[in-house]
């Protein structure tokens, strides 16, 4: 590995509490690049469990920067997660899960990278560090683009990259002493403002039945797929 | 004005319409090779009220640059659009949001199908390479077929595929949608399809679009490495199937007529 | 001289092999002092496990039987090769001849079970070893009755330097169960059959332990049970995964460990001792442990293995980790919203329980089974409405009820099911809930044996139980059928806990019951436990084989007490293409309602 000694990765959640796939593979990824490996995340106090689980598959450190469980737009995440690294930085890499577009997740990343300076690389399934630059892998439907971009970067990746391990007994007793640093940043005013929720009518247990093939090809094209 | 981003496809289109349905659209788009932070700094110096793309991985991500550089909300998946209210799509469409969009321009990405498309004749940009990372080369993947894995649709057999042979008109929907042949643990025990098109608790895990479940009864396993799949259209003769309790389509038939007849009438839409 | 030297051999040995013993960590297998008398008493003295089988049971029966009343023929030996002549009474000559005889008839049938009958069970085993042993026991009584009939000192030296001889053998082969044997069975649990021991993790780094990796974890009665192993194969015959084609031996398991324990290894069992395979194949039926004459607990032994792989090494099929993340952060094993709990009690009224309600007379624990999956749900809407038909006061926790965490300790996850313990624990515990019944026997064995090592004991029935106990007080009146019925009994219910008779009562009362051969305490698996609902399976399939059997009794229904049960049998029916209704107990009961 060509990292130097105090080499950092930087991995990030923000999606409060649950952690997705994807932000696994993140922190997989980080595990297997080497170096010091710092976790954090954005949610309430219930998160510090998902950062646990993380040092109990080898990352060294966590942040949580502690909400009271509402929801933050993804300027504020981002804006968040920019102090935090001013804070505790540089790091060589800094790894985001890809969420869906539909989550405020999605535009963090890129938010974060923009704030910073640094280049930035989405949708990956492949990482591969070379010294002091990057190669990496998009996935574009069936096949993959290759983007290189010097070190220190942002990049996001989707689940598929790798298979995280799963954590050892040990590796969690340990965890439990590994420092985690707790920050509670002040939430600023929502620019994408959310109102309500709802359930769209519909989404109970009952199958709609289709009579036809007709009827099937006409839910298919409404589902993008056909 | 309001500027769309778009490509040569099916959801640009649609989201010109989406965005004339605001005012003035002015369709742009970009030569070479794909630099998302040069193109949307691009895109971010037209003088715009809106700045509109289609709700594709692509749209999503040239605006999500642009909300960066200008500082600015972004919303993604957008049905509709109110003053500063926007509808949008949240976890495949089974939950909508309403939320107040505080900037400008505004920044949104179109939801896929909730408009028809529009014809549009784009303006080509110069986006000016600022050494930002940018696509290199494209590798095709090594495996033939799509990864069952990867999938954006899964056609999937269970017993009542009753054979090995079955799995023909199986195969012949999945090629026909792009997707993988999925099956569930009766057929790999009897040998009728590998380990590998297995999906559930002991097999993969799947996160298609959809989700065409043929001849399967439903057992909780199965569905444990199917719930991935957005939707879930089940076929099978057996009304009480467990599978139709974690469905949202279904057709009460044989497989062995009706899974052909989808192929047929697909090939007659397509032309 | 002789004693001596024999003597001599023999306890050096000893003192090594009780050295082992002595250093291993201790073990947790509960039991009064009478009821360990009681076993005592009956499979050592009265070889009660042993005549299971009937001929090699008597075959050894005489053997042991004999060696207890020809013991005091080694000192009358002495006392004539020391110049005391021969002492031995008249009667007592007479009936150790007697016992004599019986013990060379012993060894005849032994020699023809071995060398005509040649039963599978002796695959993997010593037989060479067997052929001395036996040789050396003929010797024994040999030399004895010559020396009785014959008379002589030399006679009398000759049993003793046979004796001598073999007491010197005796530690270094297998023949040393008849030192450990007794031990062992005293050793054993007498109560609580279906519970673990559980694992401390909230101890200083030199006292955790991870199960077992090495030899230096394994515990007392482990240590003990390898002694114990005659290699005798009864184990592997009852073992289903080694019925069905898994290299799975519960055997082979044992000598395994033995073997790495008299070679003292540093090396990890599985792999040096025992091959990685077996351990996963088990689905810690228990029927090995019911088939074991000298009380060795094979199981433990295998979750033991499997704990420090998992835990330590991570390493286990993988097709089983989405079930054990899901368990830790859905609390169920298929990863569903716990939001669904109730969804199936809903339209009946089935009151769910919230924080501060008073508690019901009954909790009804549904299991995460009924909960979520179709088929299971049907025995948990029969039971609620059998219960609320005899005007029960019961309830359920609905979302806040959280696997037990058995399908991770099976598995080896020790530390995810604690998790699980502590949690369900405090829930029922702050609820104020006293008595419980299940319908899963994986639950219920987990609710009454295991979770009052974490602060929750209650008094818990299987749902059989209760139903069984409400037709008695009248309060259920079913109809008499006229359908014939089988039933198969769940190991959890009928092996570990030992219920076999309330399920069929009901099914007395309900239809015409035939039993399978493999019924009752020597059931036979339907495949899903030790965490195999979540696994692959190899070979043959279990639920097939015994969906087969269930079959060819000719009944109409198969009647289970269990929703992995009733899932795999189900599966194993339509496999098989068997004309066979696969229904639980309560679904049948309730239907019999009218």
């Amino acid at each position: 590995m060509v990292l130097t000694a105090d080499a950092q990765a930087l991995e990030t959640k923000h999606l409060g509490f649950t952690i997705s796939p994807h932000e696994e593979c993140a922190v997989e990824e980080a595990v297997r690049i080497g170096g010091e490996v710092v976790v954090l995340t954005l949610g309430p106090a219930e998160a510090e469990e998902q950062l646990r689980d993380q040092m109990a598959i080898g990352a060294d450190r966590g942040i949580l920067l502690k909400t009271n469980g509402e929801e933050w737009d993804a300027q504020s995440t981002a804006a968040a997660i920019v102090d935090a690294i001013r804070a505790e930085g540089p790091f060589d890499l800094i790894l985001f899960g890809n969420e869906s577009a539909d989550a405020a997740g999605f535009q963090v990343g890129i938010r974060v990278a923009h704030a910073l300076g640094l280049p930035v690389v989405t949708g990956l399934k492949k990482i591969e560090v070379q010294g002091d630059r990057v190669r990496c892998e998009r996935d574009v439907g069936g096949a993959r683009d290759v983007v290189e971009a010097p070190l220190p970067a942002v990049l996001t990746v989707l689940e598929g990259l790798n298979l995280p391990r799963y954590p050892s007994v040990p590796g969690r007793l340990r965890a439990k002493s590994k420092p985690l640093a707790v920050v509670e940043p002040a939430r600023p005013e929502q620019r994408l403002e959310k109102l309500r929720l709802v359930v769209p009518e519909g989404q109970g247990k009952q199958a709609e039945i289709l009579e036809n093939a007709a009827a099937v090809v006409a839910v298919m094209q409404s589902l993008g797929v056909a | 004005m309001i500027v769309c981003f778009v490509e040569d496809d099916e959801l640009s289109a649609q989201a010109v319409g989406f965005a004339r349905t605001l005012g003035e659209v002015r369709a742009v788009t970009f030569a070479g090779a794909y630099q998302p932070a040069a193109w949307a700094k691009a895109l971010a110096a037209q003088e715009a009220e809106a700045i509109v793309a289609a709700g594709s991985d692509r749209g999503n991500e040239l605006l999500a640059h642009v909300g960066a550089l200008l500082d600015q909300p972004f919303a993604a998946n957008v049905t509709a659009i109110d003053g500063d209210v926007v509808t949008r799509v949240r976890w495949g469409g089974s939950l909508v949001e309403e939320a107040r969009l505080h900037g400008a321009p505004k920044l949104l990405t179109v939801a896929p199908h909730v408009h028809a498309p529009a014809e549009f004749d784009p303006e080509v940009l110069e986006a000016v390479d600022d050494g930002s990372p940018k696509v290199l080369e494209r590798v095709e993947e090594s495996s033939g077929g799509v990864s069952l894995r990867d999938a954006k649709v899964v056609v999937s057999g269970g017993r009542g595929v009753g054979s090995s042979e079955g799995f023909a008109i199986i195969e012949e929907l999945a090629g026909l949608l792009g997707g993988a042949v999925g099956c569930s643990r009766v057929v790999t025990s009897a040998g009728w399809r590998p380990h590998a098109d297995q999906v559930g608790q002991t097999g993969t895990k799947i996160s298609a679009d959809l989700y065409i479940a043929c001849g399967i009864s439903g057992a909780t396993q199965h569905i444990a490495g199917a719930k991935g799949a957005k939707k879930i259209l089940a076929i099978n003769t057996d009304p009480e199937a467990p599978i139709f309790a974690s469905a949202d389509y279904a057709v009460i038939g044989d497989l062995h007529e009706v899974v052909p007849a989808i192929s047929a009438e697909l090939r007659r839409v397509r032309g | 001289m002789l004693v001596l030297v024999c003597g001599g051999i023999f306890a050096r040995r000893a003192w090594f092999l009780t050295g082992l013993v002595r250093k291993a960590r201790p073990s947790d297998r509960p039991g009064t002092e009478a009821e360990r008398a009681v076993a005592e008493a009956e499979i050592v003295l009265g070889q009660r496990k042993l005549l299971q089988r009937l001929v090699p049971g008597l075959m050894h029966a005489f053997i042991f039987w004999g060696f207890l009343v020809l013991f005091p023929t080694i000192v009358l030996a002495a006392i004539d090769v020391a110049g005391g002549g021969d002492h031995t009474p008249v009667w007592y000559r007479d009936l150790a001849d007697a016992f004599a005889v019986l013990v060379l008839v012993g060894v005849a049938t032994a020699v023809v079970i071995r060398k005509i009958v040649r039963p599978e069970r002796f695959r993997g085993s010593h037989l060479g070893e067997a052929d001395f042993i036996l040789a050396m026991i003929a010797a024994v009584v040999v030399t004895l009755l010559l020396w009785h009939h014959v008379g002589g000192t030399a006679l009398a030296w000759a049993h003793l330097i046979v004796i001598g001889a073999f007491l010197a053998y005796l530690p270094y082969s297998k023949h040393l169960h008849i030192a450990t044997a007794a031990l062992n069975v005293w050793m054993a649990r007498t109560r609580k059959r279906g519970r673990l021991e559980p694992l401390r993790f909230d101890v200083p780094d030199d006292e955790l332990r991870f199960g077992v990796a090495t030899i230096a974890d394994l515990t007392r009665k482990e240590v003990v049970d390898a002694f114990s192993c005659t290699e005798c194969g009864r184990c592997q015959d009852a073992c289903p995964a080694y019925a069905t084609g898994k290299i799975l031996s519960p055997k082979l398991v044992i000598m395994g460990v033995r073997d790495q324990l008299f070679a003292q290894s540093a090396e990890p069992i599985v792999g040096a001792g025992v091959p990685e395979e077996m351990i996963w194949d088990c689905v810690t039926c228990g029927a090995c442990v019911e088939a074991c004459p000298v009380s060795i607990e094979h199981v433990d032994h295998i979750v033991d293995l499997r704990r420090s792989r998992l835990m330590v090494d991570a390493s286990f099929p993988a097709e089983a980790e989405p079930m054990l993340r899901d368990v830790e952060r859905a609390s169920n094993p298929w990863g569903k919203p716990q939001t669904e709990r109730a969804a199936w009690a809903a339209e009946l009224g089935v009151r769910v329980l919230e924080p501060g309600d008073p508690a019901p007379e009954y909790l009804y624990w549904v299991g995460c089974a009924a909960s979520f999956d179709e088929r299971a749900k049907k025995s948990a809407e029969s039971t609620a409405k059998l219960l609320q038909a005899a005007g029960v006061d019961f309830a359920i926790l609905g979302p806040r009820e959280g696997c037990t965490g058995d399908p991770a300790r099976r598995m080896g996850n020790e530390y995810v099911f604690q998790a699980q313990a502590e949690q369900n624990v405090a829930t029922l515990n702050g609820q104020g809930v006293t008595k419980i019944v299940a319908s899963c026997p994986h639950c219920f064995n987990t609710l009454a044996n295991e979770y009052g090592d974490f602060g929750g004991s209650y008094e818990v029935l299987h749902h059989t139980e209760l139903l069984a106990q409400l037709v008695d007080e009248g309060r259920l009146a079913p109809v008499a059928g006229a359908g014939s019925v089988t039933y198969h009994d769940s190991c959890y219910l009928a092996r570990h806990n030992d219920v076999r008779v309330q399920p069929r009562k009901l099914l007395n009362v309900i239809g015409q019951p035939v039993e399978m051969e493999r019924s009752g305490k020597k059931t036979f698996c339907c495949g899903a436990g030790g965490a195999h609902m979540w696994m692959e399976e190899r070979g043959t399939q279990i639920n097939v084989e015994r969906a087969k059997e269930a079959a060819a009794t000719g009944a109409e229904t198969l009647a289970v007490a269990c929703p992995f049960c009733t899932v795999m049998l189900d599966d194993g029916v339509r496999e098989v293409g068997a004309e066979l209704r696969v229904a639980d107990v309560a679904t049948l009961l309730a239907e019999s309602l009218g």
